[in-house]
């Protein structure tokens, strides 16, 4: 379970993301929508230990996350699947599963699930027919399948997908939010940035709307599905909700 | 088959030199390939591998074993520790690098030399090798066959980690993008760390290794440094294959080559890496050189020339109106300090390194320490003694091409090692004038530096076209041809030997030459008081607005049409001219000339003084000659022999107390410059990116 409370953290230049609660228990998906420069990488930068946030505290299965530094905050069991996809590209595929293994120590049961290559194969069996080539040989959709299996080789509890549709054709996109569900359901706590309330609202258990760093509209996914006004609203009009948990 | 038969033995040594050149250059550019350090140290490192390599060796097996053991560990340790200096450095640049790795190199260097004597150190080989063997009917020593079948072992290995372990995808990921490398669960900082621990352990094995072949003494470490640097430079950073076959080519130079053609060797080296460098920067730069923006026809160097030969002077003034807007907009958008604009008197541009922001209240508050400086400048030859005051005048003449370094490494946006070769135009062009009876000091000084802007004018379109660290080597490359060409060209330069007696130097026509210390430096003072305020007033015209705009925001410049190469050139003749005049009041103040008064110490210690004053301060590079002729001189004299030491020492510090120079100590107060001082005082992200790349 991922807990976000009080959150507020920036750049150089200044705040971002202002004062945010957020919590996604295990099994879950809770998507965040917004404009752009809304804080919605901000906000994933932040968890994934890339920004020092300026106060609040993020938590992970109760323990405390706070200030620490991307490659702790990734062996505690937070994976990243980044905006861009971000695939090295010097490395091989057979290089990038090998890089990124990382199975979980043996007192650490708080893991849904342990991944290993071959298991990260059996799901994405794109990966294995092109594992000798380099990441920028790859298509958009392998490469975002070779970031998604990045962040599961680490046997994550929590998954940070930063618009993981992102130039990708309709078709490939309805493939990721099908992966997304089934990843939840083995237990993973999902956070999914997504630019289209439409495709948040179809598989997210919560949908929250940021507006300019703050959260602006909280709403249950199912009801989101049988009447989108209220998102859309919070999306297209000025804020002028306040936020409801 | 004759010939073949000669040159077998020199040609087997270049494979051995070679390989030892590969072992160093792979650590080399490891360090700059996958975590961003331009070890400038790197020769020092190799130094310590060698010095202690040969104070371990005793003849013994048991020796060569323990001295590569101490060697390496010692190298590695240095490389780790050269990671923690660096890394408050992340963001800060590659020059902000070279300063400190030099600074470093510097002191290593001394303290080498205050540890194991000044003299070059004996080296002795198991004895069970210290024969020589039978090779194709030739007698070849047997270190060095056994020296080339251990390189290949290491470099085998070497390139083993790095192509095929998870060690070695570690620290390509590395290079590739840091923040991802850590959401795999690896910290980038021991990445950056181990990296260059192997790279200095590299260097030291190749130390103790490579002693009987580039033997522990005090050029050591600029040998190995220059030699390796021209192997990175040749064979790219790409491919280890390609960086081997470099080594063995300039193994092969640095032997067969001056055995065969020992006119022509010393050329070689630099010619052929600034070719490459040219040819690199006019085909692949314009695409990955991020800020500089694209080139103009980068693919078609023909339509290039024509577009820019046929760009007429038409709409000048719109031209730097776009600049002026251009320039703002960056600065804005870089939270960087305005650039000149029109207005403002010439001490004020001088004082505020090319600021502008305030009313008359601020100018003469500004002004004030410039005029005192002036007031104590003249004063100094009733303050001084003879000897300090010839050192005062030769702060004056490095001024001058620190001053030419600021103009293009902070106003163009061109980073040179190689403004020591217009300088040293300039200087030998004074001493022959001299000495064939042009004494007046007007001739001398528009002799010089007209010449030095006619070498600046042919060496340009090879500078012009590249950016950022490639424009280092190429001028570095530059400056080490003009060296080798002083060495050769015996019957201008005296060779090695130099130029001394030739006659002094009058102030104005007819009159007497100046013998007294006071009169040539006041005669310095004057040239370099007139260079200095042309210099400023040039800078702020709208033709220094043009050239800030063309550093800050080339691809906006060249979009509103801007012929950036032309002003760029026009620049780098501009400083050389400046350089040259530098030069010619050296050997005024001198009334002597050694190659090394224009050799790569020079060249750095110019870049250096540029970094130190600020990049883009005139007065700031002027402060900053002074302050290094003032250390190494004169410091120096009261602890003799620890002169690089406290130079070292000196660079070290500025890097860390002194971000943005000498001139960013009264910068605070604009509002422009606190924001700029803000922004590089904020420290980096946590856990940051080492290579200095950022997040999109």
């Amino acid at each position: 379970m991922l807990e976000l409370t009080g959150l507020t953290a920036g750049y150089h230049g200044g705040t971002v993301l202002h004062d945010l609660d957020l919590t996604v228990p295990a099994g879950s998906v809770h998507a965040i929508v917004g404009h752009n420069g809304a804080g919605k990488t901000t906000l994933v930068h932040t968890v994934a230990g890339f920004i020092r946030p300026s106060a609040g505290s993020v938590r992970l299965n109760g323990r405390e996350m706070t200030g620490q530094p991307a490659h702790k905050v990734a062996r505690a069991g937070i994976g990243l699947v980044p905006q861009g996809r971000r695939v090295f590209a010097g490395l091989t595929v057979a290089e990038h599963l090998r890089l990124s293994y990382r199975p979980p120590g043996r007192g650490d049961t708080s893991r849904p699930s342990r991944w290993t290559p071959e298991r990260v194969l059996e799901l994405l069996p794109r990966l294995g027919e092109r594992r000798g080539n380099r990441g920028t040989d790859l298509s958009g959709g392998e490469q975002q399948m070779l970031a998604l299996a990045r962040a599961l080789l680490g046997s994550p509890s929590v998954l940070l997908l930063d618009e993981p549709t992102e130039g990708l054709a309709p078709l490939l996109a309805k493939q990721v939010y099908e992966l997304v569900g089934t990843l939840a359901e083995e237990g993973i706590a999902v956070l999914l940035v997504s630019p289209s309330p439409a495709q948040a609202a179809e598989c997210a258990r919560t949908v929250t709307v940021l507006t300019s760093g703050r959260v602006t509209l909280r709403v249950d996914g199912a009801d989101a599905r049988t009447d989108p006004t209220a998102l859309h609203e919070a999306l297209e009009l000025t804020p002028v909700r306040t936020a409801a948990r | 088959m004759d010939l073949l038969d000669a040159h077998f033995v020199p040609a087997v040594d270049g494979v051995a030199y070679g390989l030892l050149l590969f072992v160093v250059a792979a650590g080399l550019s490891l360090a700059f390939g996958t975590a961003g350090v331009l070890n400038l140290s790197h020769g020092t490192l190799y130094a310590i591998g060698a010095y202690t390599g040969a104070e371990l060796s005793d003849g013994t097996w048991g020796g060569l074993a323990v001295g590569l053991a101490a060697g390496t560990a010692a190298a590695a340790a240095a490389g780790a520790g050269l990671s923690a200096a660096t890394i408050p450095l992340a963001r800060r640049g590659h020059l902000a690098q070279a300063l400190l790795t030099f600074g470093l190199a510097l002191i290593g260097g001394n303290l080498l030399i205050e540890f194991f004597g000044a003299d070059d150190l004996p080296v002795r080989v198991p004895e069970a090798l210290d024969s020589s063997v039978t090779l194709l009917g030739h007698r070849y020593p047997a270190y060095r066959l056994c020296f080339i079948l251990m390189a290949v072992l290491l470099a085998a290995f070497g390139t083993w980690v790095l192509t095929r372990t998870r060690v070695g995808a570690a620290v390509r990921a590395s290079a590739d993008d840091p923040q991802m490398l850590a959401t795999t669960g690896h910290s980038p900082r021991a990445v950056h760390t181990g990296v260059l621990a192997a790279a200095g352990a590299l260097a030291g094995a190749a130390g103790v290794l490579g002693a009987p072949i580039i033997g522990p003494g005090a050029g050591t470490a600029d040998t190995v440094l220059m030699l390796s640097l021209v192997v990175v430079v040749l064979g790219g950073l790409r491919s280890l294959w390609m960086t081997l076959l470099a080594a063995i080519a300039v193994g092969e130079v640095q032997t067969l080559g001056v055995s065969l053609a020992p006119d022509l060797a010393p050329y070689l080296l630099f010619a052929a890496m600034a070719a490459v460098l040219i040819l690199r920067s006019q085909f692949t730069e314009p695409a990955t050189a991020g800020a500089h923006g694209g080139g103009d026809g980068g693919s078609d160097p023909v339509a290039w020339l024509r577009r820019r030969l046929s760009a007429s002077f038409s709409g000048r003034r719109a031209a730097t109106a776009t600049a002026e807007k251009a320039v703002a907009e960056k600065a804005v958008a870089d939270r960087r300090e305005p650039v000149p604009s029109a207005s403002g008197g010439p001490l004020r541009r001088l004082l505020s390194g090319g600021r502008d922001d305030g009313g008359l209240a601020a100018r003469g508050r500004k002004a004030a320490p410039l005029l005192a400086l002036l007031v104590l400048l003249i004063a100094l030859p009733t303050l001084l003694d003879a000897y300090t005051l010839s050192l005062a005048g030769s702060a004056l003449a490095l001024g001058l091409l620190a001053i030419s370094v600021a103009i293009l490494t902070g106003y163009a946006g061109l980073p040179t090692l190689g403004q020591t070769a217009p300088f040293a135009v300039g200087a030998y062009a004074t001493a022959n004038l001299a000495d064939a009876g042009w004494t007046a000091g007007p001739v001398q000084i528009v002799v010089a530096a007209i010449a030095a802007a006619l070498f600046s004018l042919v060496t340009g379109p090879a500078v012009i076209r590249a950016r950022g660290t490639t424009v280092l080597m190429i001028t570095l490359a530059i400056g080490e041809l003009a060296s080798a060409a002083i060495n050769q060209l015996k019957s201008l330069t005296g060779g090695a030997d130099g130029l001394v007696g030739f006659p002094p130097t009058q102030a104005l026509f007819g009159g007497e030459g100046m013998v007294e210390e006071s009169e040539v430096y006041n005669y310095a003072l004057a040239v370099a008081v007139i260079s200095v305020v042309v210099t400023v007033l040039v800078l702020r015209s709208p033709a220094g607005k043009l050239l800030t705009g063309t550093r800050n925001a080339e691809a906006r410049m060249r979009a509103s049409g801007h012929p950036v190469g032309r002003y760029l050139l026009i620049a780098h003749i501009g400083a050389g001219a400046l350089a040259g005049v530098g030069g010619s009041l050296m050997v005024t103040v001198q009334q002597y000339l050694s190659p090394a008064d224009v050799g790569f110490e020079i060249a750095a210690f110019a870049l250096l003084a540029a970094v130190i004053g600020g990049s883009t301060s005139v007065i700031g590079a002027l402060l900053g000659a002074g302050l290094i002729v003032f250390t190494r001189d004169w410091v120096a004299s009261s602890w003799p022999g620890h002169g690089p030491l406290l130079l070292g020492a000196l660079f070290v510090a500025a890097v860390y107390l002194l971000p943005r120079g000498l001139a960013g100590l009264r910068l605070g107060s604009g509002p422009g410059g606190r924001g700029a001082a803000k922004a590089d005082q904020l420290p980096p992200d946590h856990d940051s990116v080492p290579a200095g790349k950022v997040a999109p």
